[in-house]
């Protein structure tokens, strides 16, 4: 339905991979570093809410999407996948390095905390030390992503403190609407009160969601040239069938509408959380495509020809 | 301490690209992968537009987000300030690709390596020894050739350039070339806003 593959995509003014100075497109980030960021977000934003209320087939799930999907399309996406393991060697600076620590506390102490939820295994004195350090290493894996965006000059558009704000509020959004479609699938939530408790989370996060798309196309409008190209890339150029119907529309207003004019139950929950998870996966996709680099040096704006 | 760096002189620049050539001869550069490029771009209103030319290559930045976002340590900078890619421990995770704000970064595919120049899949010899250097996957740069460097020699690119248009040499110096070019003529770093510090310079 959307055309957005990029490779070589050209557009005036930009240059592609050719002989000329314009704007450039970055192309190594693409579909399966996207899908990996999706799950990254998704898998440990369910994990979180699944934890703050003991819902154990959150947790699962959301180490599963995350420990299996995520680690899967980071591996497809890598160009030498075997020698992966060698990303743990600079947390002290790489917020690629410091994301894979991340995934692998997350991953490691959330399943210890499993175990200990399900057969007992935990010492009782260390329980709350493998809760903490469960959830700090999702808070990571929920977030890195937009750090590891924002902390690049390169693209003027990822540049920018709401990467990391939208990648959480995004993968809690996630986390929320996950943990309703399981509970009204009949996995019960221990406190029935925490029910209702969600459903107004889910509306605040796509009210906030929806703040934090428009503040990063406000910023995207008023910031440098490769930022005022990614803003007319998503609203009036090739992207913007995808993100201002996909992202805005289906996967934000489309929802909050649902949610608050329709009545609950299975189908509206279910077709709330399909919406969301295809707007979030769109934009993980279109902040990807609409990255780019400025002209690596104009002489017109270097020596004022 | 030396600090190497390199000074391209837009007036002199012709646009030949026999830089480019000499760069992929002399690092074996497989099909589509180019350490420089000498763009063209036009400038003006009709009737007074111009052309020119301006090479491109890895700026080596001081402050270089390619090594800072590298997760696995294989971008390292060298004591005379040559940023280093090694092949051997790089992921091919990307991550240095989308931080370098001037696009210097290529990806080295595998049918890059098995197709050939002449994309029949037979490798000259000359292919033969020189694609040995490369990791399929991983991504790689220009060293401003170190290994000429350390023999006393010009970088492939600076040898070759029949105007003179590029000129490489040690930024501490306050006598070498590319210092007194830069004083005397302005010389002045792409995109500066980036705060990459550049040790590359243009000069017009
Ligand atoms: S130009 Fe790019 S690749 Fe070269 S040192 Fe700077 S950031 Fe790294
Ligand atoms: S692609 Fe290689 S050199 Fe670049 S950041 Fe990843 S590991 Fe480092």
């Amino acid at each position: 339905m959307f055309k957005v593959s990029l490779k070589n995509v050209l557009r005036p003014g930009f240059a592609g991979g050719t002989f000329k100075s314009g704007y450039r497109f970055q192309k190594y980030w693409d579909t399966p570093m996207a899908t990996a960021f999706f799950c990254g977000e998704t898998g440990a934003g369910l994990f979180i809410v699944s934890m703050l209320m003991d819902f154990l087939p959150g947790i699962i799930l959301g180490l599963l999407i995350t420990g299996v999907g995520k680690t899967f399309f980071h591996l497809t996406h890598m160009g030498v996948p075997s020698k992966a393991w060698r990303a743990l060697l600079r947390p002290d600076r790489s917020w690629i390095s410091r994301g894979l620590w991340g995934i692998v506390f997350f991953v490691g102490f959330g399943s210890i905390h499993v175990l200990g939820m399900l057969f007992n295994v935990v010492p009782a004195g260390l329980e709350s030390a493998v809760y903490i350090l469960a959830i700090a290493g999702a808070m990571v894996v929920v977030t890195y992503q937009g750090f590891a965006m924002s902390h690049s000059t390169a693209i003027s558009f990822w540049s920018t403190g709401l990467m990391p704000i939208s990648s959480m509020l995004y993968g809690l959004l996630m986390g929320t609407s996950l943990v309703l479609v399981l509970s009204l699938l009949g996995f019960s939530i221990s406190n029935p009160e925490y029910f209702s408790m969600v459903g107004l989370a889910q509306i605040a996060l796509i009210i906030a969601v929806q703040i934090c798309l428009l503040s990063l196309l406000h910023g995207a409008k008023n910031g440098s040239k490769g930022a005022q190209q990614s803003y007319i890339l998503l609203v009036k150029d090739f992207l913007a069938r995808p993100f201002l119907f996909g992202v805005v529309g289906i996967g934000s207003i489309i929802p909050l509408l649902i949610l608050l004019f329709i009545p609950t139950n299975f189908i509206t929950s279910l077709i709330v959380t399909g919406c969301i998870m295809l707007g979030f996966y769109l934009f993980r996709l279109l902040i990807f495509k609409a990255g780019v680099l400025d002209p690596i040096l104009s002489p017109a704006d270097i020596f004022k020809r | 301490m030396t600090r190497y760096g390199m000074v391209f002189d837009i007036k002199r620049c012709i646009g030949c690209n026999a830089c480019t050539v000499a760069c992929k001869q002399e690092n074996s550069l497989p099909d589509g992968v180019f350490f420089t490029r000498t763009l063209s771009a036009e400038s003006g209103e009709y009737p007074n537009v111009s052309r020119t030319y301006l090479p491109t290559i890895c700026n080596h930045c001081e402050d270089a987000p390619c090594e800072k976002v590298c997760p696995s340590g294989a971008t390292w900078t060298r004591d005379d300030g040559i940023v280093m890619v090694d092949g051997d421990k790089c992921i091919g995770c990307g991550s240095c690709a989308v931080a370098c704000p001037y696009d210097m970064r290529t990806q080295i595919e595998e049918t890059q390596i098995t197709n050939g120049l002449f994309g029949d899949g037979k490798l000259t010899p000359f292919e033969e020894q020189g694609y040995s250097r490369f990791e399929c996957g991983s991504f790689t740069k220009c060293d401003f050739c170190s290994e000429r460097v350390d023999g006393g020699l010009d970088p492939a690119c600076v040898a070759t350039c029949p105007t003179d248009a590029r000129v490489f040499g040690d930024l501490d110096d306050p006598d070498s070339k590319v210092s007194r070019l830069i004083r005397d003529r302005m010389g002045r770093q792409p995109l500066p806003e980036k705060n990459t510090r550049p040790k590359v310079y243009y000069i017009d």
